[in-house]
Parts: structure tokens; C-alpha cells; sequence
């Protein structure tokens, strides 16, 4: 009974603004915490801090013995993937690479290179090599110098590198036909 | 001077066997390649230092600082190397600069935009209230209150220290 006279005393000076305040603070947080929720999702598996920046140096030797530089293929768009043959995802994707490794010509066409990861044994990744009838150099990498140069933490990692030397694209984790036609189409090449 | 064409000669390899081996480090330089290595994360762990990692990725970074450790580069220079490789992920202990600043200066501004809220509230209540506070305790509560400061003034003989005359 005595709360009655008193409500209106108190809600008469409250202004629209104080009370729109917390619910719109309620909603701010809301909006927040939704983008910081779905953000992760979209940076999963493409990106990463060299795209758009130089692609880093090397010169390694292929199972082969040649010697293979990055400087050599400048001015040619270069699909390297760091892979090993202990890695099962690398064995799904090994068919498109084959299928890749198809449309690599010389002069201005595209390079396939692959750079061994942590492989454990020389000899699996000649025979995953032959299985898959690779068709373009893969390169040891002692003391994963090139691998940390490009920020490799697991396999597969793709780099899609344009005729300038540029990183454009990467994509990590086993890659799909359309995920694999994302990078091409950044450095220039028709998809598969 | 027996010799002095050798030594510049022999400097550039020196050097060289200096940087690949790694392994000629001062003890600062030794406990300071183990705090760089303290603060990058191992990529492929969750949230474990390289240097408590024993996987063949973080012996190689690992070694990779220290040959950095070795080169003479700054703390600095070798964060950021990795940071441009890695993102700052690779850092466990992130750089209190740029967003991260947000990040870190955000709570302190909250507490201090709270302690500012409440400082003026209670500064602009407290007059207000005191006088909204004595006549009602004067008044209503008088019949009950004077029974109940009678039973505990009969029971313990002390009293609450009201302003009334509850001495009694």
C-alpha cells in the first residue's frame, strides 16, 4: 500500500535514454559475443599471415638429386605443397595433385612443386610418389628449415604463388576439388 | 702477425660453423634463446612452449632461435619473425600493443568507468538518503521498537545506541 504513491516519484525523472541503456548494452554484448563466436569458423582452413606477402626463398634438392629454387620459377604461378607420406589426408588429396601435375607446361604454365614434411622414410614417399604418378618434383627439407620459413604446422599446407613470387592463397588440411580451384583461380590458372 | 691472411679467411667460416652448429652460446645467450623459446608455442601442441615440446618442429625452431640468439638479433626481431610465419598465435605471451592493447586495457577502463559510476552515485545519494532515512526510523517502527529495545534491555541490560531513550 505505501509502495504505490512512491512509484511514480521514482519513474517520472528516469529518461527514455537510461532506460533504453541496459537492454541496448544487453544487445551490444550479444552482437559480440555472436562475431567473436563465428569468426574462428572462417579462418580455419584458408589464410594466414604470408598471403599477400613475397613467398620465402629456397633452394632444396628433389628425391631426384635436382637442385629446384623458387627464384628459377619465377614469372610462372607455383602450386607448393608441403606433404609426407605418413600423412592421410596428403593421400586423399594425391589424386587432384596428379591431376594437377597434368596442366604444369614450361615457360609461363604452372609449377607444381611438393616439399617433404617430416618424412620419416625416403623410400614410402617414392613409392606414394609412384602410386599416385606424381608427375613434379618433391623436395627434401632437412631440419624443416623451409617448412618453419613458411609457418608449416601440419600437413597438408598449400601455398598458391602467383608469376610474381607473391603468396595469394593458402589453404591447410586435406584440399578439395573447389577449395584447390580457389587458389588457382588467385594466381591466374583455369580450375580443374 | 705470423698469419694475418688467414684470419679474415677463415673468419666468414667461422662464422658460418658458428651459425649452423649453434651450439657455441654464452650462458646469457644460452638463458636467453630459453626465454624466446619459453614464449613461442609449439604449432602443433596445445598451448606448450617449444621448449617443452620434444617433437622434431620445435627442436627445429628451437634451434632456429638460437642460431637467431647467435646472429645477434633482438628479442624483438625473432617474435617477429616467427609472428610473420606463424601469426601471433605462435607468441604465448602476446605483445601489449595494437588490438591487443583493447584487449588488455578494456577491463582496467571498465573498473575504472564502474568506480566512477558508483563514486557518483553514492556522492550524489548520500544527503538524500540520510534525511529519507531518519524520520522513518523514527516513526513507523516506533510501538515495535520500543517493545523489542525492552525485552533486550530487560534480557541484557545494554542498549543499542539509539538516539531515543532506550537507557532505560
Amino acid at each position: 500500500m505505501t509502495e504505490i504513491p512512491s512509484t511514480p516519484k521514482t519513474s517520472a525523472p528516469a529518461p527514455l535514454w537510461r532506460r533504453l541503456l541496459p537492454p541496448l548494452i544487453a544487445a551490444a554484448l550479444v552482437a559480440v559475443l555472436g562475431a567473436a563466436l563465428l569468426s574462428p569458423s572462417h579462418n580455419a582452413t584458408d589464410g594466414g599471415p604470408l598471403v599477400g606477402k613475397p613467398a620465402p626463398q629456397f633452394t632444396l634438392t628433389s628425391l631426384d638429386g635436382t637442385p629446384v629454387s623458387l627464384a628459377a620459377l619465377k614469372g610462372r604461378p607455383v602450386v607448393l605443397n608441403f606433404w609426407a607420406s605418413w600423412c592421410g589426408p596428403c593421400r586423399e588429396e594425391a589424386p587432384l595433385f596428379r591431376e594437377l601435375s597434368t596442366r604444369q607446361s614450361a615457360g609461363q604454365g604452372l609449377a607444381v612443386v611438393g616439399v617433404l614434411f617430416q618424412e620419416t622414410n625416403e623410400q614410402n614417399a617414392r613409392d606414394f610418389i609412384r602410386d599416385y604418378a606424381l608427375a613434379y618434383p618433391s623436395l627434401r627439407d632437412p631440419g624443416i628449415r623451409t617448412g618453419i620459413n613458411y609457418g608449416v604446422a601440419g600437413i597438408p599446407e598449400t601455398f598458391f604463388i602467383d608469376p610474381q613470387g607473391v603468396v595469394q592463397h593458402v589453404d591447410r588440411g586435406g584440399l578439395t576439388r573447389e577449395r584447390l580451384n580457389v587458389g588457382l583461380k588467385k594466381i591466374g590458372v583455369a580450375g580443374l | 702477425m705470423r698469419e694475418p691472411s688467414a684470419v679474415p679467411r677463415l673468419l666468414p667460416a667461422a662464422a658460418c660453423l658458428l651459425l649452423s652448429a649453434a651450439l657455441a652460446l654464452s650462458p646469457a645467450q644460452e638463458s636467453r634463446a630459453e626465454r624466446l623459446g619459453n614464449n613461442l608455442r609449439c604449432p602443433i601442441c596445445t598451448g606448450v612452449p617449444i621448449t617443452e615440446s620434444t617433437n622434431d618442429i620445435s627442436r627445429e625452431m628451437l634451434r632456429d632461435v638460437r642460431g637467431q640468439v647467435a646472429a645477434g638479433r633482438s628479442d624483438r626481431e625473432i617474435y617477429a619473425y616467427f609472428a610473420a610465419r606463424y601469426g601471433n598465435f605462435v607468441l604465448l605471451d602476446p605483445p601489449k600493443e595494437g588490438s591487443n592493447l583493447l584487449l588488455w586495457g578494456a577491463p582496467l577502463a571498465a573498473l575504472a568507468a564502474g568506480g566512477a559510476v558508483l563514486w557518483g552515485f553514492l556522492h550524489r545519494r548520500r544527503p538524500v538518503g540520510e534525511a529519507a532515512v531518519m524520520p522513518v526510523t523514527e516513526d513507523p517502527f516506533d510501538p515495535y521498537l520500543a517493545e523489542v529495545q525492552r525485552h533486550t534491555g530487560q534480557e541484557r541490560a545494554r542498549p543499542s545506541g539509539t538516539r531515543d531513550g532506550g537507557q532505560a
